[in-house]
C-alpha cells in the first residue's frame, strides 16, 4: 500500500479497480493473525506445521498422527509456559555390584515461570533427556472405539440398502406382493410388528439379517449417584490446589479438579499459511518451508507492481491559492513503465474526501526500470527522456519527481487531493503453456488506481 | 486411534466436528475420543477491550457474519490446523437455535470457507450415540438455559421439549450480585473494604472462576433448609452452618473474601421453585408427563444429563434426589405411574458428551455424505433444511436435483402455486 502523507505515518490510500490475472493483493505476513478480514478474495491454506518453541518443521502426515503436537516440547499445565528439562544427579546402585552406588543423571520437567515441576504431579524422573514422558491415556478410548465400530456397521447396512433402492427397477410383470408399490416389499424389508421403529432413521439392526454382527452392550443406567463426601461442607479450600477453569479446559479428556492431577501436554504446533486466489486458484503467497526463515517463495504483493507515490515537499497551502506540490513516483519493476495521472471526473464514487482542486501533468510520464546495480554502475549512461522541466522536477534511476498544482477549496481543515493513476502491468509469471505463435509472451494490461493524498492543514 | 482413520474406507479425510455453545466451543475431529480444544466462544478485536461473544442472536446479519467468519477462521488455523475445503463439517446445535443464526453460519461455511458439506446435528440426539442406546430423556444444562428433550427409538419427541433460563448465566448473575452485596476486599492500602467501593462490577470470567472453584450443590435436605432460610416464610428458619470462607486473589494486590454462605446458596437458584413452580428438576418431570404413556417408563429409567453446568460438584446427586422428592408431590403423584429413575454415565465429561456423539456420527463415512447438506445443494437452493420449515423437500429427493418436490406436500402445506 502506498503512503503519501507529510510526516510519513500513513494517510494515503490506494484502491484499485483494474482487473488483472493474477490478482496482486497486499498480504500481511503468514505469521500475522489478522483473521479472516485480510482479503475476501484470497483463500488461506495450511502450508507447513512447526513447533513454536523448538522451531522444528513437522511434515503434515506426522502432525496428523501426533495430533498437531510437538514430540519434544511440553507446556506447563499451570501457566502454559514452555517447560524445560532439568537434570539432577541421584545416587543409583551399579548393575554389577549393588553395594556400590554411582551418580546417575535423572531428568525432570520444570517451568521457569511458575516453578511447577513434573514431580508435583508424581511423574517419576526419567533417565533419558527426551522421549521419556508420555501423556496419560483416556480411559474411555476402548469403549468409544467399540461404539464407533458398531455404528459403522449400521451405517454400512444403511448404505447398502440405499444403493439397492437406487438400483431396483420396477418390474411390471411381477405380482403385486413382490413390488415396492404398496410399501409391503419383500420379506427382508417388511418390519415385523413389535420390532423397534427404525432408530436414527435406519441405524438399527434388523433381526436375523447378518450373522457376523458386532454386538454392543448398551450403557447401563444407575439408580444412585455418588453424593459429596460428608466433610465437603466443612473442609476449607486451598485455592492453589484447585484448578482454574482455563487449566481444566486445556485437557478436554480429563478436566481434572485437583492440581495434583494436572499433567503436562505436548506443545501445540503453529502453521504457516499460503494464500491462493479464489477465482483462478493461483498461488499468491507461499512462505519458506524452514520455520526460521521469514522470506517467501512466492510473493505477489501489490507493492511490487504498482508505482509508489510519495510526497516530497509541500509549500504553504492557502485557501484558493494555487501552489505546487512535489511528488515522487518510483517504479518497482525492472522494465520501463508508462504512468499517466488523470483528474477525477465529476461524480466519481471514489472521490469523497478531496477538499482541494488538483491539476495533474497532462502528458504520459515515463519511469525507468529498476536496476539493482544502478547505484554501483558509474559508467552507465543516463537515459535521455527529454523531460519537460515544468512537469518533471528531477529524475534519478527509477524515480521521478513530478509537480502537481493544488488549490485548496476549503478555508480550514485538512487539504486532501485525489486523482487517478494509470499504469501498465505486465504479467511476467511464466505461462503454463508456452505460446508458440508470435513473440507475445505476456499482454500489457492497463490498471487505474484511485490515489488520495493528505497534504496537511490549510494555513491561514 | 482406530486403524481405518484417514487411510482406508475410500480415503476420505476425517470430518471436523464443532459444538458452538454460547459460552464455550468444543472443536475437534470425528472418530477421536475428545475435542482438540474447548475455547470460549469469543473473538478479540484490537480496538475493543472486551472480547466479543460470537453466539449472539439479536445482532444484524453483517456483524454476525463477520464474527462467525473470524471465529471459524481461528478454529481452523489456530486449533485444528487443517484446510476447510477438504473436510466435511458436523455442527452440533441446539434444537432451539434460531434459523437466522443457522443460515448465517451455513453461509459462512459454504460461501467463505467452501466446505464440501455441512450436517447440523441436534445435541440431545447425539448424546445417545455415546451410550449405544436408542431412547433417553436428555437434559442439557448449559450457559444460557437448561433444555430437556426426550428421544424415543432415535426420534426426538419434539413436542415434549422444555426449557428454563437456569444455566451458567443465571448463576453468574446471582453470584455477582451476592459478591457485591456481601463480600469485602483487602487491597494493598486498606483491609476490609466493601467490594463495590473497589470495583463497580466483577468481570464475568472472574465470577465464572469463583463459581467453578468454590461453589457446589448441597444435597436435598441441606438445600431445602437453605431455601427455607432464604425465603424466611416463618421467620424461624435458620440456614445450616455455612462452609468456610475462601480468600480469592483478584490480582497481585487485591484479595476478595468470598463468604461461606455464598458458596452453597448461589447454586440453589437452579432448584428453587419460583412462582411457576419450575426448576431444573421439574423440567424432566413435566416433559415426562407430556410424553406418550408407553414411553414414560423407558425414558425415566434412561436419564442423560449433559452440559457444563451439570459438572458442578454434587449436581447430579441433587438432581436425582429432587426428582424423587418431587414425584411424590400431588402435582406428579397421580400423573406419573413410574417411580424408578436411573441416570447414565457417558464416556466423557458432561460438557463434551454432545461433541463426542457428533464425533462418533462424523466417523460414519458411509452415510455422512448422504445425510449432510452438500455445497451443490446449497448453491442451487440457497438454504438449508430446518425442522421447523415444512416446505423444504427432504434431502433424499435432492439426489436428482432436477426433480420437482412431490406435489402432495406442496398443496398441503404451502401457499405457493
Amino acid at each position: 500500500v502506498c503512503e503519501g502523507r507529510r510526516g510519513g505515518s500513513g494517510g494515503g490510500s490506494l484502491g484499485w479497480e483494474g482487473r488483472s490475472e493474477p490478482n496482486p493483493t497486499d498480504i500481511p505476513g503468514p505469521g500475522a493473525s489478522r483473521g479472516a478480514w485480510a482479503r475476501p478474495c484470497a483463500v488461506p491454506q495450511v502450508d507447513s506445521h512447526y513447533c513454536p518453541s523448538c522451531l522444528e518443521n513437522m511434515p503434515s502426515a506426522e502432525a496428523k498422527l501426533k495430533k498437531n503436537r510437538c514430540a519434544n516440547c511440553f507446556d506447563c499445565p499451570c501457566c502454559m509456559h514452555t517447560l524445560s528439562t532439568r537434570a539432577t544427579s541421584i545416587p543409583a546402585p551399579l548393575p554389577d555390584d549393588p553395594a556400590k552406588t554411582t551418580m546417575k543423571k535423572a531428568y525432570y520437567l520444570a517451568c521457569g515461570f511458575c516453578r511447577w515441576t513434573s514431580r508435583d504431579v508424581g511423574m517419576a524422573d526419567k533417565s533419558v533427556a527426551s522421549g521419556g514422558w508420555q501423556e496419560p491415556e483416556n480411559p474411555h478410548t476402548q469403549r468409544i472405539n467399540k461404539l464407533v465400530e458398531y455404528y459403522q456397521q449400521l451405517a454400512q447396512k444403511e448404505k447398502i440398502e440405499r444403493d439397492r433402492k437406487k438400483l431396483v427397477r420396477r418390474r411390471n410383470y411381477m405380482p403385486l406382493a413382490f413390488s415396492d408399490k404398496y410399501g409391503l416389499g419383500t420379506r427382508l424389508q417388511r418390519q415385523r410388528p413389535g420390532a423397534p421403529i427404525s432408530a436414527l432413521a435406519g441405524l438399527s439392526l434388523k433381526e436375523g439379517e447378518d450373522q457376523k454382527e458386532i454386538k454392543i452392550e448398551p450403557a447401563d443406567a444407575v439408580e444412585e449417584v455418588e453424593p459429596l463426601p460428608e466433610d465437603y461442607y466443612t473442609r476449607p479450600i486451598n485455592l492453589t490446589e484447585v484448578t482454574t477453569l482455563h487449566q481444566r479446559l486445556l485437557q478436554p479428556d480429563f478436566q481434572p479438579i485437583c492440581a495434583s492431577q494436572l499433567y503436562p501436554r505436548h506443545k501445540h504446533l503453529l502453521i504457516k499459511r499460503s494464500l491462493r486466489c479464489r477465482k483462478c486458484e493461483h498461488n499468491l503467497s507461499k512462505p519458506e518451508f524452514n520455520p526460521t526463515s521469514i522470506k517467501f517463495k512466492i510473493q505477489l504483493v501489490a507493492v511490487n507492481y504498482i508505482p509508489e507515490v510519495r510526497i516530497m515537499s509541500i509549500p504553504n497551502l492557502r485557501y484558493m491559492k494555487e501552489s505546487q506540490v512535489l511528488l515522487t513516483l518510483t517504479n518497482p519493476v525492472e522494465n520501463i513503465t508508462h504512468v499517466t495521472l488523470l483528474e477525477c471526473e465529476e461524480g466519481d464514487p471514489d472521490n469523497i474526501n478531496s477538499t482541494a482542486k488538483v491539476a495533474v501533468p497532462p502528458k504520459e510520464l515515463i519511469l525507468a526500470g529498476k536496476d539493482a546495480a544502478a547505484e554501483y554502475d558509474e559508467l552507465a549512461e543516463p537515459q535521455d527522456f527529454q523531460d519537460d522541466p515544468d512537469i518533471i522536477a528531477f529524475r534519478k534511476a527509477n524515480k521521478v519527481g513530478v509537480f502537481i498544482k493544488v488549490t485548496p477549496q476549503k478555508e480550514e481543515g485538512e487539504v486532501t487531493v485525489s486523482f487517478k493513476m494509470k499504469h501498465e502491468f505486465k504479467n511476467l509469471a511464466a505461462p503454463i503453456r508456452p505460446s508458440e505463435e508470435g513473440d507475445q509472451i505476456s499482454e500489457v494490461i492497463w490498471l487505474t488506481h484511485h490515489v488520495e493524498l493528505s497534504l496537511g492543514p490549510v494555513l491561514p | 486411534m482406530p486403524l481405518y482413520e484417514g487411510l482406508g474406507s475410500g480415503g476420505e479425510k476425517t470430518a471436523v466436528v464443532i459444538d458452538l455453545g454460547e459460552a464455550f466451543t468444543k472443536c475437534g475431529f470425528a472418530g477421536e475420543t475428545g475435542p482438540r480444544c474447548i475455547i470460549p466462544s469469543e473473538i478479540k478485536k484490537p480496538d475493543v477491550p472486551k472480547p466479543i461473544k460470537v453466539v449472539q442472536y439479536n445482532i444484524n446479519t453483517e456483524e454476525l457474519y463477520s464474527y462467525l467468519k473470524e471465529f471459524i477462521h481461528m478454529l481452523y488455523f489456530r486449533h485444528l490446523l487443517v484446510n476447510p475445503r477438504d473436510r466435511r463439517v458436523v455442527i452440533i446445535e441446539s434444537v432451539l437455535c434460531p434459523s437466522h443464526f443457522r443460515d448465517t453460519l451455513t453461509r459462512v461455511l459454504f460461501k467463505h470457507f467452501e466446505v464440501p458439506s455441512v450436517l447440523f446435528a441436534p445435541s440431545h440426539l447425539m448424546s445417545l450415540l455415546t451410550l449405544g442406546i436408542n431412547s433417553a430423556m436428555v437434559l442439557d444444562c448449559g450457559y444460557k438455559e437448561s433444555l430437556v428433550l426426550p428421544i424415543y427409538e432415535g426420534i426426538p419427541i419434539l413436542s415434549c421439549w422444555g426449557s428454563l433460563p437456569l444455566g451458567g448465566k443465571a448463576i453468574h448473575k446471582e453470584l455477582e450480585y451476592q459478591l457485591l452485596e456481601q463480600c469485602t476486599v483487602d487491597t494493598g492500602l486498606a483491609k476490609g473494604q466493601s467490594l463495590p467501593s473497589v470495583m463497580g462490577s466483577v468481570p464475568e470470567d472472574i465470577v465464572e472462576d469463583i463459581k467453578v472453584r468454590t461453589c457446589f450443590v448441597s444435597d436435598l435436605q441441606r438445600g431445602l433448609k437453605i431455601q427455607a432460610a432464604k425465603f424466611n416464610i416463618d421467620g424461624s428458619a435458620e440456614r445450616p452452618p455455612p462452609p468456610p470462607d475462601v480468600d480469592y486473589p483478584l490480582d497481585g494486590e487485591k484479595i476478595l473474601h468470598v463468604v461461606g454462605p455464598i458458596r452453597d446458596s448461589v447454586v440453589e437458584i437452579l432448584f428453587e421453585q419460583d412462582n411457576e413452580e419450575t426448576s431444573v428438576a421439574t423440567l424432566i418431570l413435566d416433559s415426562l408427563i407430556q410424553c406418550p404413556i408407553d414411553t414414560r417408563k423407558q425414558l425415566a429409567e434412561n436419564l442423560v444429563v449433559i452440559g457444563g453446568t451439570a459438572m458442578l460438584p454434587g449436581f447430579l446427586h441433587r438432581l436425582m434426589a429432587e426428582i424423587r422428592y418431587l414425584v411424590e408431590k400431588p402435582k406428579y403423584k397421580e400423573a406419573l405411574a413410574t417411580k424408578t429413575f436411573r441416570i447414565h454415565t457417558p464416556p466423557a465429561k458432561p460438557n463434551c458428551v454432545a461433541w463426542l456423539g457428533g464425533a462418533i456420527f462424523g466417523a460414519l463415512q458411509d452415510i455422512l455424505g448422504s445425510r449432510s447438506v452438500s455445497k451443490e445443494y446449497y448453491s442451487q437452493t440457497g438454504r438449508i433444511p430446518d425442522w421447523c420449515c415444512l416446505n423444504n423437500p427432504p434431502l433424499e429427493m435432492m439426489f436428482d436435483v432436477g426433480k420437482a418436490p412431490p406435489p402432495l406436500m406442496k398443496r398441503a402445506f404451502s401457499t405457493e402455486k
